[in-house]
């Protein structure tokens, strides 16, 4: 079962460093939604000899919340926009690909530092994980639209939800579910600020009338 | 009796959103908050049993947060009855994310489990996004995204950091305190200090200390007098809590020196920051939110030093809650009556609103620390603990640090209440709802600042114990 833990890990990074280099926003929610997927079916390799109900739920979750709300939340975010397309980001796409391998490399080194007590699952899940943090991170301060800095951030998450995988036994199931609907809740209220600002944009030449400061009080 | 506090406010959330008056509304939240008052005080007496299987559990520290937001809320539940009387929009959405905002700030003063603590303070700062926005217009929704995004980060850090706590304790196979404290020598100790890094960083960001204080000027300067009221007074102690249950685990591990040498280097920086800024600063209340900045500087300072420091810390997170409620609900009812905060708009109160003039004073003097208010006595004990470890440079920083905070803030204020008169915009009367609110904030930071009753000294000498250090 090893390999298939392996191969997971590898494509959550492939799939973040295909983001960094995707144009088009939709696109990005869907490999994002693919990457999720990837994420909700390594807990069934990890545990594959005993699958107890509590690997499943966890398992269904993480796919039911990550991989097909979150994307369509974002889809629904970003219908009233006109502009889909990633305008400018801050720096080119070669070089973000070459930022991101750096990062990946880092991670690596770094995670060979670290010795994970317990039982060894894949030497693979560390540095993955790290490196997907980094590379969410990175997403978020380079592109400029609202709607990739969530899906930076939901990356970044996936990240430390593979790392929180390797933890099975020391959380509580309400604990995990818990966290996982904390996020859910997160981008669910991002996309609704998201929407107002879409809103406001569209109204701003009336709304200059409205109030003289723009300040609340 | 812990579970009415909690399901209490999650119940009435709900009930907001039944088509009523509302007025209905405004009182619900100030009877909850009534209800909740009550219950917490009667905690000071005998404190109540766990539940959940010790996850949830009132300790002495949780008491002091628990009662700190118990108090501030019905503060805000009876200064909003005022406020909504001259405004327009609709107050369901805001009165309900206020509920479920009490029940989980009162999760996150109960929580015993490291992961359990992450939940609530993160899902507190959900809920405050929709606060920040309620005017939803351009500047409060810029705001609410910086707001949102610099949060979520650090949170996601301070999630991390659990993780890699857990991993340090993956032989006890618990995240629950007290098991994390009588089983301190099974930590693994490299893990458990990129933990503490993680988690510092996290929670610090969420608490506004400098360098990841950046949202916190803005924030404060658009958002509500009532919201910045519970954001600087609650919400950032509510992170506070998180970082002494960090201390905790730290002085039970002989990760003190280490925990202690980097929140002393944050408080330094909170002290830096603010002095610098708030001297060109044109409105008040992002004066105020770097006062914020440098008291979170003052309480993590406190917890470095341990010992007087701890007692000064604890004691200064009831008069930080209680002056920035002055600051903040006295800015709120100013920027209300000109429709501005900024010093260029409002000018000559004292000549139009005499007892708001004097409000004013008072959360200068309040917010900076001046004798009788009590939070000159906490900044006393924490400069006390400076100079019994020794540290004689940081003390001397500390001082002119404040010494500028106090030129900067006095400027605006004296400026906004003494300066030529302008006309208020929107010319409403003073209001009786609000003006009592100030008031008895007043009166509380007076009170335990000439006198402190006897079961106060006894909570904070009990929570000073079980932080250890």
């Amino acid at each position: 079962m090893t390999a298939w833990i392996d191969a997971g890990c590898i494509f959550i990074v492939f799939f973040a460093l295909a983001i960094l280099a995707t144009y088009r926003i939709v696109g990005m929610i869907h490999i994002f939604a693919l990457q999720s997927f990837v994420l909700g079916c390594v807990p069934f390799f990890l545990h594959a000899e005993a699958l107890s109900a509590r690997v499943i739920a966890i398992a269904i979750v993480t796919i039911v919340f990550k991989g097909i709300l979150v994307p369509y939340i974002l889809l629904w975010a970003i219908r009233h926009v006109s502009i889909r397309s990633e305008v400018k980001p801050f720096i080119g796409f070669g070089l973000s690909i070459i930022l991101g391998s750096l990062l990946i490399a880092g991670a690596f080194w770094v995670s060979l530092s670290l010795q994970l007590p317990g039982k060894a699952v894949s030497n693979l899940v560390l540095p993955c994980s790290l490196s997907t943090v980094l590379l969410g991170f990175m997403i978020m301060v380079t592109r400029t639209r609202a709607v990739t800095q969530v899906l930076g951030y939901m990356i970044m998450e996936n990240g430390i939800f593979l790392f929180a995988l390797l933890l099975f036994d020391g959380m509580p199931t309400l604990i995990e579910m818990g966290i996982l609907l904390d996020i859910f809740v997160a981008v669910f209220i991002m996309a609704i600020i998201i929407n107002h600002i879409n809103e406001e944009f569209e109204r701003a030449p009336v709304a200059e009338s409205r109030s003289e400061t723009g300040e609340s009080f | 009796m812990l579970l009415i506090l909690l399901f209490l406010p999650l119940f009435c959330a709900f009930a907001v959103f039944l088509p009523v008056r509302r007025i209905f509304r405004g009182g619900l939240l100030c009877a909850v908050s009534f209800i909740h008052s009550i219950i917490v005080s009667s905690f000071w007496l005998k404190l109540p049993v766990s539940e959940f299987n010790g996850y949830l559990v009132l300790d002495s520290l949780g008491l002091i947060l628990l009662s700190v937001v118990s108090f501030l809320f019905l503060i805000v539940s009876v200064f909003m009855v005022g406020y909504f009387k001259h405004e327009q929009r609709s107050n369901r959405t805001f009165t309900a994310c206020l509920f479920i905002l009490l029940s989980t700030m009162t999760v996150v003063s109960l929580s015993y489990h490291m992961g359990l603590l992450w939940i609530a303070v993160e899902t507190t700062t959900l809920l405050s996004a929709p606060l920040i926005s309620f005017h939803r217009n351009q500047q409060t929704l810029d705001v609410t995204w910086k707001y949102l995004l610099v949060c979520s980060v650090g949170i996601a850090l301070a999630l991390m950091g659990t993780f890699f706590l857990a991993i340090a304790a993956h032989d006890l196979h618990s995240l629950l305190l007290p098991a994390l404290l009588n089983g301190a020598a099974s930590l693994t100790v490299n893990w458990l200090k990129l933990s503490v890094i993680f988690l510092l960083v996290g929670y610090g960001c969420k608490m506004g200390l400098a360098p990841m204080h950046s949202w916190k000027p803005e924030v404060y300067g658009q958002a509500t007098g009532m919201v910045a009221v519970l954001m600087s007074g609650v919400l950032t102690q509510c992170a506070f809590l998180a970082l002494i249950r960090v201390a905790q685990i730290c002085n039970k591990t002989g990760l003190s020196q280490f925990y202690s040498s980097m929140l002393i280097m944050m408080a330094l920086l909170s002290f830096l920051v603010p002095a610098i800024f708030i001297l060109g600063e044109k409105n008040i209340k992002r004066a105020f939110g770097y006062s914020s900045v440098e008291h979170m500087g003052i309480l993590v300072l406190g917890l470095a030093l341990g010992g007087v420091g701890v007692f000064g810390a604890l004691f200064h997170m009831i008069n930080n809650a209680i002056a920035k409620a002055i600051m903040f609900l006295t800015a709120g009812s100013v920027a209300q009556k000109y429709g501005s905060s900024s010093v260029d708009k409002i000018k000559g109160v004292i000549h139009v609103y005499p007892l708001t003039g004097a409000f004013l004073i008072v959360s200068l003097l309040a917010g900076t620390g001046m004798f009788p208010f009590a939070t000159f006595h906490s900044e006393l004990m924490i400069l006390n603990a400076v100079i019994i470890g020794q540290h004689y440079i940081l003390a001397a920083l500390f001082i002119i640090c404040l010494a500028f905070i106090f030129i900067g803030i006095a400027r605006i204020v004296l400026e906004i209440v003494y300066g030529s008169s302008t006309k208020p915009v929107l010319a409403n009367k003073e209001n009786f709802f609000m003006n009592a609110a100030i008031i008895v904030s007043i009166a509380a930071l007076v009170g335990i600042g000439i006198w402190m009753p006897t079961p106060l000294v006894n909570v904070l000498r009990a929570a000073t114990v079980l932080v250890g250090a």
